[in-house]
């Protein structure tokens, strides 16, 4: 049975300065000859050296505790700092959705500001009945630049069959031919100042009685005032055509008439 | 995977008193083990996180006082196992003699007692093993003379604190 833990105060001075080193030689000497020799020494350096074993067992117990704590809130700050910047890359991705959603709905807003024209083009395209160009039986072999100017014309290269048909001789066709052939190849293309153009000269052959072309050309001259955004002439025009009978292009333009198209 | 000699070593290292392997497996499986957790018992993060770091702390005391002689081949098992059986049994799994355990629980319960400065001198020399001259650096002390005097003063203030504790007890 062990007896019970003396009392360590009177050693504890003693006891310490000789577990810690603290001694000189002779003292150190001393010490060992009296733990031999006195037993309450011997037994209060048994009970000293115990207490300092289960303290260091405590120190490295505790030690490591607030390590693991330390190493926990460390873990923590960085866990809450990367939620941060989730949290402020999702603010940023929103914001930059804010942004895109608003620049989208701008561009909408803009394109339907700007829609009544296209729209009209759209009209425009979906009503135009563009001439067929003359057949090339009409054409024959002995006139290559209008045979040309035709097939360019029919290819969709405008300009090119606007230069042949210049280039035809005057002997060679007839002058309210060339004009309507020019003012129609002008109406094909997409500049606005080439159907400025061509309202003259279709102009020019709609009002010869006595030409073939005229008809056909008052068609394509109503259909070149609602191009160049005139529509009351326009829509004149085209009764004028729809009240023709023989008019190759009546239909046309009552279709024209019928719908809301030239209010637009 | 540790080879067992690296096993071995660690196990030197910890019974020496370096903490890295136990503080880098807790960096490490804080929150595998946290999840781990939450699946099989209701815990809270936090809870799961302090029960992590008592089960190392256990595993460390094991280690230092002798009961672990061998680190096992899977450490994290060995973990999560000693965890599940402290969740079972409410508490931890008491393998020391119980008059060794009470008495050095006891004393840990007494060094809390004492002021946060005493506590990191009593750290410093017992289990770091700093000299006095560099616990006085430390610490701030004037000289190694001081420090000696301040360990001097801590230690009887535990003594006395354990005196006391016995005569009401």
């Amino acid at each position: 049975m062990m007896p019970p833990a003396p009392d360590l105060h009177p050693y504890l001075e003693e006891l310490e300065r000789f577990s810690d080193g603290q001694m000189t030689v002779a003292e150190q000497e001393d010490f060992e000859r009296r733990l031999e020799q006195d037993a309450a020494l011997n037994h209060a350096y048994q009970t000293y050296q115990q207490l300092t074993a289960d303290l260091r067992w405590v120190a490295g117990h505790e030690t490591l505790r607030m390590r693991l704590e330390a190493i926990d809130r460390r873990l923590d700050q960085r866990h809450r700092a990367l939620q941060r910047m989730e949290q402020q890359e999702r603010r940023k991705q929103v914001r930059w959705g804010l942004v895109a959603t608003i620049a989208a709905g701008v561009l909408v807003v803009v394109w339907l500001v700007l829609r009544p024209s296209s729209s009209q083009a759209t009209d425009w395209t979906n009503y135009y009945v563009p001439d067929a160009g003359l057949p090339q039986t009409a054409l024959g072999s002995n006139r290559p630049l209008l045979v040309e100017a035709m097939q360019y014309y029919r290819e969709g290269h405008y300009p090119q069959a606007l230069n042949s048909l210049q280039r035809v001789p005057n002997s060679a066709l007839g002058q309210d031919t060339l004009l309507y052939y020019s003012g129609i190849f002008l109406l094909s293309q997409q500049d606005a100042e080439r159907h400025e153009e061509a309202q003259a000269l279709l102009r020019r052959v709609a009002q010869q009685p006595n030409s073939g072309l005229a008809a056909k050309a008052r068609y394509h001259l109503g259909m070149a005032y609602w191009r160049t955004q005139q529509p009351e002439l326009a829509r004149t025009t085209l009764e004028t055509v729809a009240a023709e009978a023989t008019n190759p292009y009546q239909q046309a333009a009552r279709r024209i008439l019928q719908t809301d198209a030239l209010t637009n | 995977m540790n080879t067992p000699q690296q096993l071995a070593e660690v196990l030197t290292s910890l019974r020496v008193g370096n903490q890295s392997f136990l503080m880098k497996f807790y960096e490490e499986n804080r929150d595998l083990f946290a999840r781990w957790v939450r699946r099989q018992h209701t815990l809270e993060l936090a809870q799961a996180h302090e029960l992590l770091r008592a089960v190392l702390v256990d595993f460390y005391d094991q280690v230092s006082d002798g009961r672990l002689t061998k680190l096992p081949p899977d450490l994290r098992a060995f973990v999560y196992g000693m965890a599940d059986e402290r969740l079972r049994a409410g508490q931890a799994a008491m393998v020391l003699p119980v008059a060794e355990a009470g008495r050095r629980q006891h004393l840990l319960g007494l060094f809390r007692q004492l002021s946060a400065d005493c506590q990191k001198v009593l750290v410093y020399f017992y289990f770091r093993g700093y000299n006095f001259e560099k616990v006085a650096g430390k610490m701030g002390f004037a000289n190694a003379n001081v420090a000696r005097m301040q360990k001097a003063g801590c230690v009887r203030s535990l003594y006395e604190l354990r005196r006391r504790a016995e005569a009401a007890g």
